[in-house]
């Protein structure tokens, strides 16, 4: 899995390649939270080329998205493939992840 | 079943990839669904993260087993470690409406596979048992079950 960060329009991008598993998903928490940590109002994740999630992998989403409700932070999500949506579906998650189509969509909402 | 394929690996995460990938050659081969195939990755992945985690206590020197056995209206998987006993309690995942991090897993093994036991004859360690049916001989590729 690599982790990718970038700026666009003000919002921190951040963009995963890979899977994200038992394995990586403490790489991608240490990631997350250290932005968090640092009271990002508004974090994108661009999932488009992630070719697998874990339960590892959404709970990292969901402690990271707890943590930014906390102090008035959103945790978006873009480009997410069918079959992750799929699955944040099957877990109830698209009732409180905000999933956008695209980058420029998340950006302008 | 004829045929059973069995393979190990140590209990370090780094490997999960490798247990995804022999699961995908499986339903290849025995030209399973693709969507039923990617739903039994995810399930077999987290079953071997609980092995992992639980039975293990995140000691990565130890063993995993996993035998894939098919025939036309089943596939059996069966994944032993020589770990800590699983808890019957703990194979309840946690309120799908409750969000919190965590208690998925199990979700994702019982929305595939039908059966979902352990096997309490096994004295040390587990020996979990998965079994998906297929409906009718030749329809490994259509899916019994959807999200």
């Amino acid at each position: 899995m690599k982790i990718e960060i970038v700026e666009n329009s003000g919002k921190k991008i951040i963009g995963i390649t890979g899977d994200i598993d038992m394995y990586s998903s403490p790489a991608l928490r240490d990631e997350l939270m250290g932005l968090i940590k640092k009271k990002a109002l508004a974090l994108c994740v661009d999932l488009r080329s992630v070719t697998y999630i874990d339960s590892s992998g959404i709970a990292t989403f969901v402690e990271g998205l707890k943590c930014m409700k906390a102090y008035g932070g959103r945790l978006q999500f873009c480009e997410v493939p069918h079959g992750i949506l799929e699955i944040f579906r099957f877990s109830k998650l698209d009732r409180v992840f905000e999933v956008y189509g695209t980058i420029d969509d998340a950006i302008n909402s | 079943m004829r045929d059973v394929i069995t393979i190990v690996i140590p209990s370090h995460p780094r490997y999960l990839s490798v247990i995804r990938a022999v699961t995908d050659r499986v339903g290849q081969i025995y030209e399973i669904d693709e969507k039923v195939v990617q739903d039994v990755r995810l399930a077999v992945d987290e079953a071997c993260s609980n092995v992992i985690k639980h039975a293990y206590r995140g000691d990565t020197s130890q063993k995993i087993i996993l035998k894939y056995s098919f025939r036309p209206d089943m596939l059996k998987i069966v994944i032993e470690d020589s770990g800590l006993k699983t808890q019957k309690k703990s194979l309840k995942g946690r309120d799908l409406d409750d969000i919190r991090p965590g208690g998925l897993g199990i979700h994702f093994i019982k929305r595939v596979f039908d059966v979902f036991e352990m096997d309490d004859k096994k004295k040390k360690g587990n020996r979990l048992m998965l079994v998906k049916h297929f409906c009718c001989p030749d329809i490994a590729n259509i899916s019994t079950k959807s999200v």
